[in-house]
């Protein structure tokens, strides 16, 4: 605790007295951690799918990457042996559910409106509104976006992070905070790295440098390559 | 890309202190922000000014004081600032890679967002 204290100079002929504002600076000394609010409702997200059994994967890449591409055929694959159900992650609309909801899984759509990022509040929204005690495994499939998502765990068992050729050779390179907490790194679209100009195995090269433990599967979703080596990846088979 | 919905915690947490306080003033915040962290300082400053509107809290200044992550090795027990790869692209990429004997190595720190003081100007009574 400290105090401010008076002092008093000559300025020319007459003396100027400042006196002490008759006030006490003091601090207050705390560790309050401002993301404490979201990890704690992630940990609540994380029990609650746990007591059901349900295993949950986080799906997170850029706009256009073709996350709700491989999730699709990742369901395609594992639905006659697992109770599946997806969240849908966008600033609007419901294209995205309505694309998984075809294959017959029930898909919940959240729409952030504005923000560029799931958070751990709105997949406990989300999960309120599935009948957990009846699903085996849950794919959140995040906002598109290489930044944010990273920031905000969900209470998810793993990270699925899914990159094109079409973004060009340097999304590793731009982006590597994404890849710290990866568990698995689909590069998607394969098939057009040629057309693109793009070396995708240099693109796996960057992902091993930035998190050697992240398992990399080169996809083409559209083809259905790769997608059972995703799953392997996972650990869902 | 969130500085603000971040300040906007900052601020909440902040006015919690304000009752406790009902004719004080903060002066000085101070935050401390791990570097793995994708949070600009100079946006997150300017945030927090926008929403530090509030007389508990206005003209109060934000000190930031960044912290690096720290990398361990399991297998090697090497323990040092996280690195960065050297590559031929002439720009930098951060490595969870062991330096010495190339395992996987483990992150720790780096991603916290903490206050740790704030100082406050109160009338004497």
């Amino acid at each position: 605790m400290s105090r401010a204290r008076g002092s008093g100079w000559v300025m020319g002929e007459r003396t100027e007295v400042v006196t002490s504002s008759e006030d006490e600076v003091f601090d207050i000394e705390l560790e309050a951690d401002i993301l404490k609010a979201n990890r704690e409702l992630a940990l609540e997200n994380h029990s609650k799918l746990k007591e059901n059994g349900i295993t949950s994967i986080d799906v997170m890449g850029s706009v256009g990457s073709g996350k709700t591409s491989l999730i699709k055929a990742i369901v395609s694959l594992l639905k006659a042996t697992h109770r599946i159900a997806v969240i849908e992650g966008d600033v609007t609309t419901t294209i995205d559910a309505d694309i998984i909801a075809s294959e017959g899984v029930p898909t919940v759509q959240v729409n952030t409106g504005k923000e560029c990022h799931l958070d751990a509040n709105l997949i406990k929204k989300a999960l309120a509104r599935i009948q957990l005690s009846e699903l085996d495994l849950i794919f959140i499939e995040n906002v598109g976006n290489l930044i944010c998502p990273a920031e905000f765990p969900l209470g998810s068992d793993k990270r699925l992070v899914v990159i094109s050729v079409t973004e060009g050779p340097y999304m590793v390179v731009k982006h590597p905070m994404m890849f710290y907490e990866a568990n698995s790194v689909a590069i998607n679209k394969v098939d057009l790295a040629a057309a693109m100009g793009v070396n995708p195995a240099k693109l796996k090269d960057d992902i091993s440098k930035v998190n050697p433990k992240a398992k990399v599967v080169m996809t083409d979703c559209r083809n259905m390559v790769g997608i059972s080596e995703v799953i392997h990846s996972l650990g869902l088979t | 890309m969130h500085e603000l919905s971040l300040a906007s915690t900052l601020v909440d947490t902040l006015l919690e202190y304000a009752p406790k306080n009902p004719d004080g003033k903060v002066l000085e915040v101070h935050l401390r922000v791990g570097k793995l962290r994708a949070i600009s300082i100079e946006q997150l400053k300017f945030s927090y000014q926008v929403l530090a509107k509030d007389r508990f809290l206005k003209g109060s200044k934000l000190i930031i004081e960044e912290t690096p992550a720290k990398t361990r090795c399991p297998k090697c027990g090497l323990k040092q600032d996280f690195a960065v790869a050297d590559d031929s692209y002439h720009f930098t990429l951060p490595t969870l890679s062991c330096p010495k004997c190339r395992s996987p190595v483990e992150l720790q720190g780096g991603d916290e967002v903490v206050i740790t003081k704030v100082r406050i100007r109160s009338p004497k009574k």
